[in-house]
């Protein structure tokens, strides 16, 4: 609040009552907010008939005219510019009480009629609006409405992150800082690669109360060293599950990759639905041709069993195939016993050190030739359909668009998988498209509308209309390599 | 008395009597539709305890299975007839005085599965294929065709099992591969996390005699252990040395697994070289393990065999006429 001037003595007016300001409390020369009134104030009243009215006025609590304040100054300009709705007191005041009030005030200031103006009308003015059930009701949907604006998402979030929510069973495993410059040297497009990317599962994971754990995949010398670079998954997996004791699956997510729709919940999209989303018979897409079942007859039921043992409950590990086989690039994995066991056989020198020269995919390879060799981990690895989490885009296994393998935008797919740009592709470009799909595809209704507007205007004037965001196309260089 | 006005009837008139009634018909209704409900949960909990008991744990034994499998695989191309029955008595007769169930299997049985690797492995398919056809049984002892029970009154469960003796026996913070592997037995391993037993003689951790238990970490472990790769690798001891690195290599093995004295499950013939310290056959010792002959000529086992069973054969029949 701002002040012309600081409050002093008048001659002849003194100070502002201090009755008017003593019941405040917060009132005073403190909040340098009182104003002394002109010995010939409005209606030539003297100091004294204005301390007796303000008693008066005292006498009223819920009439508060403490003489300060900015509004008080102005409340009388205020209230001139007002509409007077009421013509005789008597027409609004039905009340038998306010009748009463007033024929005592009337009694004391009816030869004063300005009073009840000035005094009195914009709090009326307020009361007798809230009176009104109805603007009430609308006082408060509005109200209602604020509030559910600004805090109905916090709620939400809140409340998905909480135990209640379930949210804090996922944890989003984000690979980033792949090797950290040290092999290539990192220009701008890794770096927008990267901030993207990230920003990208901040998002998601905001929304739907799940943790993120950005991992550093700096390429160290104990890797090297032990011929394990790029083996940091498992250590990775292992620390993260260390680190969110509360957490049940676990999302390893690559930085090349974009989630196209926020609003796909986890639960929602697969783990409730995990007996229908999910197949345990890697028959139904075996480019591996791993041979499925086992039929060795040392081993029981269970490993013999194609399907396992058909309860979703058991399932331990998800992935998806890709045009190649396993795809390591987005798959979930459970915190238990077997898990455990899982990362643990995962590597092994005596294995590494006669695969190394043909797993060229590493722990993906890996993965598999313990599929299709040890029997216990078919018994609690489940895959699903590519497209449910891991689409491609064209480029990757194959330039068309194969229902089965590459982003379908008329399905709306979950996440995108630029799986090998990084040779010969271009993978800031692709996240770009990508990334401007998703924003397109899930604008907002209002964002609609001024586009349609917008569409409207440019075919009255006879411009070109907007182009719309696409998926990149397919690019036919001779360097593409299909990656897995 | 005589009022003006008749007196005003009240409002809210609490009509106590019909209330009442109502209520008292209620309660009996609630009571009747409480009772039933009590009881229908009671009939769901009983009939989900039961179809969960029955479907679930293979750990529940059931009292027709015994919860012991004695598994040797033997080899029918290499030794003869006679001295291969001699073990398969040894075993039938360890196996009747206890109730213990034995699986003996045939090398030549597995030898598509070896895919080429030496037959000694054999052992861990035939392993599982144990549990597969005893899929109720707890406990799985396999031991080796070379070794003999000598002292066949010692039961498995109070000589080892119970989980007091077995918290006894366990030896933590050593070498796992002896003499100085720098990976240790864990220290803070309970009885209860212990699947399997495993004995080490003077170089390595012994498979000729060890006792497992049937469930997910055996599975996880003979199908580790059974590796092609670990197969093909050339182990100079096969899968002896194999083992010793999966062990070594794997702490989810490790975690699972407690060593014991050598004598509590594999004693050593005195003048053998593999022998620990503290590791040889002493009269009382529960089994011999004629370790090492396999590799030598092939009629040392047969030739060493037999002073072992002639003493496991006179006490084997004196306890027989004492019986009769």
């Amino acid at each position: 609040m701002s002040l012309s001037r600081s409050p002093s003595p008048r001659p002849g007016g003194g100070w502002s009552s201090p009755g008017l300001t003593a019941g405040g409390g917060g009132g005073g020369s403190s909040s340098g907010t009182s104003t002394p009134r002109s010995p010939n104030g409005p209606g030539g009243l003297s100091w004294a008939a204005a301390k007796a009215k303000s008693d008066e006025v005292r006498s009223y609590p819920s009439f508060a005219t403490r003489n300060n304040g900015f509004f008080s100054r102005q409340k009388r300009k205020i209230s001139a510019s007002l509409p007077r709705f009421r013509i005789t007191p008597t027409t609004t005041y039905n009340d038998y009480h306010e009748k009463n009030k007033r024929k005592h005030q009337q009694g004391r200031y009816g030869h004063e009629p300005w009073r009840q103006e000035n005094q009195r009308g914009p709090m009326r003015f307020l009361r007798s609006i809230t009176r009104l059930k109805r603007t009430r009701f609308l006082l408060g949907l509005i109200v209602v409405w604020i509030g559910y604006l600004l805090l109905w998402t916090f709620f939400v979030e809140t409340y998905r992150r909480s135990a209640l929510g379930g949210g804090r069973k996922f944890v989003i495993v984000l690979a980033s800082n792949v090797e950290g410059g040290v092999m290539e040297w990192k220009g701008a497009r890794e770096w927008a690669v990267e901030r993207n990317s990230i920003r990208n599962k901040k998002k998601y994971a905001q929304r739907w109360g799940y943790e993120l754990e950005i991992v550093n995949m700096l390429a160290r010398k104990k890797y090297s060293h032990e011929w394990r670079e790029s083996w940091e998954k498992v250590d990775v997996l292992r620390e993260t599950m260390r680190k969110y004791p509360d957490a049940e699956w676990f999302w390893w997510l690559d930085l090349d990759t974009w989630i196209m729709e926020y609003s796909y919940s986890l639960q929602d999209h697969i783990f409730d639905h995990l007996e229908t989303k999910s197949y345990r018979d890697i028959n139904v897409y075996n480019p591996l041709n791993i041979t499925h079942p086992r039929t060795d007859f040392y081993l029981d039921a269970l490993a013999r069993s194609s399907t396992a043992d058909h309860d979703p409950r058991s399932i331990e590990i998800l992935l998806s195939q890709d045009c190649g086989g396993f795809n390591l690039g987005s798959f979930f994995i459970r915190r238990s016993i077997w898990t455990d066991r899982l990362l643990d056989a995962w590597w092994d020198p005596v294995m590494y050190e006669q695969k190394h020269m043909e797993w060229e995919h590493k722990e993906q390879d890996s993965l598999e030739y313990l599929y299709a060799s040890q029997p216990w981990i078919r018994s609690r690895l489940a895959f699903a359909p590519q497209r449910l989490l891991n689409s491609f885009p064209p480029g990757a296994c194959g330039d068309g668009f194969d229902p089965a393998v590459h982003y379908q935008e008329k399905n709306r797919d979950f996440l995108v998988n630029m799986a090998g740009c990084q040779f010969g592709r271009d993978c800031w470009g692709e996240m770009y498209q990508y990334r401007e799909l998703s924003n397109w595809l899930n604008r907002t209704r209002w964002e609609r509308f001024k586009e349609g507007l917008w569409a409207i205007y440019l075919t009255l004037t006879g411009q070109p209309s907007l182009p719309r965001p696409r998926q990149p196309p397919p690019i036919r260089h001779e360097e593409i390599q299909e990656i897995k | 008395m005589q009022f003006a006005v008749p007196p005003r009837k009240s409002y809210h008139t609490p009509p106590y009597a019909r209330s009442s009634r109502v209520s008292l018909q209620r309660r009996k209704q609630l009571k009747v539709v409480a009772i039933a409900g009590l009881g229908l949960l009671a009939l769901f909990f009983l009939i989900s305890r039961i179809f969960s008991s029955s479907s679930s744990d293979l750990d529940d034994v059931s009292i027709a299975t015994s919860g012991v499998v004695i598994v040797t695989v033997l080899d029918h191309a290499l030794y003869s007839e006679n001295y291969l029955h001699k073990i398969i008595q040894n075993r039938e007769d360890y196996a009747r005085r206890h109730g213990y169930t034995n699986f003996i299997a045939n090398v030549s049985d597995y030898e598509s599965a070896l895919d080429g690797a030496p037959r000694s492995w054999a052992m861990v398919p035939a392993l599982r294929h144990a549990m597969a056809s005893h899929s109720h049984s707890k406990y799985f002892f396999h031991l080796g065709p070379h070794a003999l029970i000598m002292n066949p009154s010692i039961s498995l469960e109070s000589h080892v099992l119970d989980s007091k003796r077995i918290e006894s026996l366990m030896m933590k913070d050593v070498s796992v591969v002896p003499p100085d592997s720098i990976i240790k037995t864990f220290s803070h391993l309970k009885s209860n996390d212990v699947d399997v037993i495993f004995t080490q003689d003077k170089q390595d951790i012994s498979p000729d005699s060890f006792i497992i238990k049937q469930g997910e970490f055996a599975r996880f472990f003979l199908d580790v252990w059974f590796d092609p790769l670990y197969r093909k690798y050339n182990f100079a001891k096969a899968e002896i040395h194999a083992l010793d690195h999966i062990v070594q290599w794997h702490p989810t093995i490790l975690a699972r697994l407690a060593l014991v004295p050598q004598r509590i499950l594999n004693a050593y013939s005195r003048d053998s070289p593999q022998v620990a310290v503290d590791g040889a056959y002493t009269e009382g010792d529960f089994v011999i393990q004629l370790s090492g002959c396999a590799s030598d000529a092939m009629q040392s086992c047969e030739k060493e065999i037999e002073p072992y069973y002639a003493t496991w054969t006179k006490k084997f029949r004196n306890e027989q006429s004492l019986l009769s």
